[in-house]
C-alpha cells in the first residue's frame, strides 16, 4: 500500500467516535503500537476493533479483525499456522507458528459461516470501500459485530470521508441503541431487518424519537413489511437496502423503498464498474467489481430469487428456503413475508417439520405485535390461507415472547 | 381431529368409518395432526416406523396416530 492511499485512507481521521459514551475521534483512538502483521485481532469491544483498523489504515498491517466469541480454539490455530499473530482481547499475543512476509494492506474479513466454517475472505481498505464520492455530513450507528462486512461498511464510510461520525453500540448496549442514538444525534444507522423489527418491536416511540436521514437495511432477506414500517415511523428519510457479502461486496443497492430489485436490472449492460446481476435456474449470479481477492468472475451466491411481476426478490439460501411438500415446492421466505404483511405480526420465521404423508410441512415461529391485540394461529392461517397455495399455508405455529437475534444481529430465519 | 377439521372451516363427523375423501380430510390435515401429536406430547414421533397402509376412514387415522405414538 502507498503512503498516498493511507493519507486517502484517513480523511476522516477528525471525525467523532463515539465509544462507550466517551466523545473521541479516529485520531484520538488509543494506540495500538506492539500490533504485529498479518495479526488476527480479536476484540470484546468496538474500541478496540476500531483502534486496529486504525492502525491498519496508519501502517498498512496485514490485519483480521474479528470479535474472540466468532473465532474458536481450532481457528485460533488455523490462523497461527496461517502466519497470523492472535493478538487476545487481554492483549496477550500468541505468535504465529510460521513465518512468513506479510500482505502489506491486506485485510481479512472471515464469512458469516451461515453454509459451514467462516472462510477467510481478502481485502483492502480501498475494495471494502464502496461508499464514494462525496457524502453529506452525517453521524452513523455502528450496531454490527467487529470485522463483518456490513461492520466495514460503516467504518470504511467514516474513516474515509470528512464529516461522517461513529456512534459505536456495543452488545449490551443493542437494546437500548435509540436512546444512545438519539442522545449523539445519529442520523444514519445500519442495520438488518431483525434489528429494525426489534427497534420497532421494543420501542417504537424511542426509535421514532432517532432523527434519522439515511436508513439503511442488509444482511438478511428484506421484506415489504419492515421498509413499510419504517417509512411510516421516517417520512422523510432514505430506506435503503443492501446486497452485500463478504465475497461480493455490496452488489446490490435499491433506494425505492420496495422489497427486492428492479428486474430489469438482470439485463443490464456489462459495465467493468457495476456488479452484473444474473440468476442461474433460481440461484442468484454476481459478478462484482467489489469483490474479495481471488473471487474474480461469476460467483454463485447461494441465495434464492423467485419472480414477483417486474421485482426480483431474495427470499433466503437455497438450502433452506425452499420446502418440498409432497412434491409442491414452496419458498420459506414467501411465506415468512406474507406472515409478516399480517399487523399483527412483528416477527417471523418459517421452517420445514418433517411430517408423515407429504415428508415435509411448513411450520412457524411468531412473535406478535404487542402494539395490537392479540393474534391467534387460526388467524395467520386464514390470512395465510388466502395468500398462498394450501401446501405453503403454515399449519402450526408457535408464539415466541421476543425477537431471537445473534451477534451478527440476525436471526435465523 | 376434529381441531385440524375446525381449523379448515370444517366439522369432524362422529363415525368413525367416515371415508376421509368425502369428508375432504386430505394428506396436509393428516400431517398437521400428526404435528399437533407431537406437540402435545413435547417428542418427535417417528413417522417411518408404521409401514405403509391404506388410510382411508377417520378410524383408520386414528389407529394410525395412536400406532405412531406407542412406536
Amino acid at each position: 500500500m502507498t503512503a498516498s492511499r493511507r493519507s486517502t485512507a484517513l480523511i476522516g481521521d477528525d471525525n467523532t467516535v463515539v465509544v462507550a459514551g466517551k466523545r473521541l475521534t479516529w485520531r484520538t483512538l488509543h494506540k495500538l503500537p506492539q500490533l504485529p502483521s498479518p495479526a488476527a485481532v480479536l476484540v470484546d469491544n468496538g474500541a478496540d476493533a476500531l483502534a486496529a483498523v486504525r492502525h491498519h489504515a496508519v501502517h498498512g498491517t496485514e490485519l483480521l479483525v474479528a470479535t474472540s466469541s466468532r473465532v474458536d480454539e481450532r481457528m485460533r490455530e488455523e490462523l497461527g499456522e496461517s502466519g497470523f499473530a492472535v493478538v487476545l482481547p487481554d492483549g496477550d499475543v500468541t505468535q504465529a507458528r510460521l513465518k512468513r512476509v506479510e500482505e502489506s494492506g491486506r485485510v481479512w474479513l472471515l464469512t458469516s459461516g451461515s453454509t459451514g466454517r467462516p472462510k477467510r475472505i481478502g481485502h483492502t481498505l480501498e475494495s471494502l470501500t464502496t461508499v464514494t464520492g462525496e457524502q453529506p455530513p452525517r453521524t452513523w450507528l455502528l450496531p454490527y459485530s467487529p470485522g463483518t462486512y456490513a461492520w466495514w461498511q460503516v467504518v470504511t464510510v467514516s474513516l474515509t470521508h470528512a464529516d461522517q461520525g461513529l456512534v459505536v453500540i456495543e452488545p449490551d448496549e443493542l437494546e437500548n441503541w435509540p436512546l444512545i442514538a438519539a442522545e449523539h444525534g445519529v442520523t444514519a444507522a445500519s442495520g438488518t431487518p431483525t434489528f429494525w423489527r426489534q427497534a420497532v418491536y421494543r420501542d417504537a416511540d424511542a426509535l421514532a424519537a432517532v432523527p434519522l436521514e439515511q436508513i439503511t437495511l442488509g444482511g438478511e432477506p428484506v421484506d415489504q413489511g419492515i421498509l413499510d414500517q419504517l417509512r411510516e415511523h421516517f417520512p422523510k428519510a432514505r430506506i435503503s437496502w443492501i446486497y452485500a457479502s463478504s465475497e461480493v461486496g455490496a452488489s446490490i443497492v435499491v433506494h425505492d423503498g420496495l422489497a427486492g430489485f428492479p428486474r430489469e436490472w438482470l439485463d443490464r449492460k456489462p459495465d467493468p464498474d457495476r456488479p452484473m446481476l444474473a440468476v442461474d435456474g433460481n440461484e442468484l449470479v454476481i459478478r462484482s467489481p467489489h469483490h474479495g481477492a481471488g473471487l474474480v468472475g461469476a460467483v454463485h451466491t447461494g441465495d434464492r430469487v423467485e419472480f414477483d411481476g417486474d421485482r426480483v426478490l431474495i427470499t433466503g439460501r437455497i438450502d433452506t428456503d425452499e420446502i418440498n411438500v409432497g412434491g409442491s415446492k414452496v419458498s420459506a421466505g414467501i411465506v415468512r413475508n406474507v406472515l409478516m404483511s399480517h399487523p399483527g405480526v412483528s416477527w417471523a420465521r418459517v421452517f420445514a417439520r418433517k411430517a408423515p404423508l407429504v415428508g415435509r410441512m411448513v411450520a412457524a415461529e411468531v412473535v406478535p405485535n404487542p402494539a395490537l391485540g392479540p393474534i391467534t394461529d387460526a388467524d395467520l392461517v386464514q390470512w395465510c390461507s388466502s395468500r398462498l397455495p394450501d401446501y405453503g399455508v403454515p399449519r402450526r405455529i408457535r408464539f415466541l415472547d421476543e425477537i431471537p437475534q445473534k451477534e451478527t444481529l440476525k436471526s435465523e430465519v | 381431529m376434529g381441531e385440524v377439521m375446525t381449523a379448515q372451516g370444517r366439522n369432524l363427523p362422529g363415525d368413525d368409518s367416515a371415508d376421509l375423501r368425502e369428508i375432504g380430510f386430505r394428506s396436509l390435515d393428516f400431517s398437521e395432526l400428526a404435528l399437533r401429536v407431537e406437540d402435545e406430547l413435547g417428542d418427535e414421533l417417528n413417522f417411518d416406523a408404521p409401514g405403509l397402509r391404506r388410510i382411508a376412514t377417520v378410524g383408520d387415522v386414528l389407529d394410525f396416530i395412536e400406532q405412531l405414538q406407542s412406536a
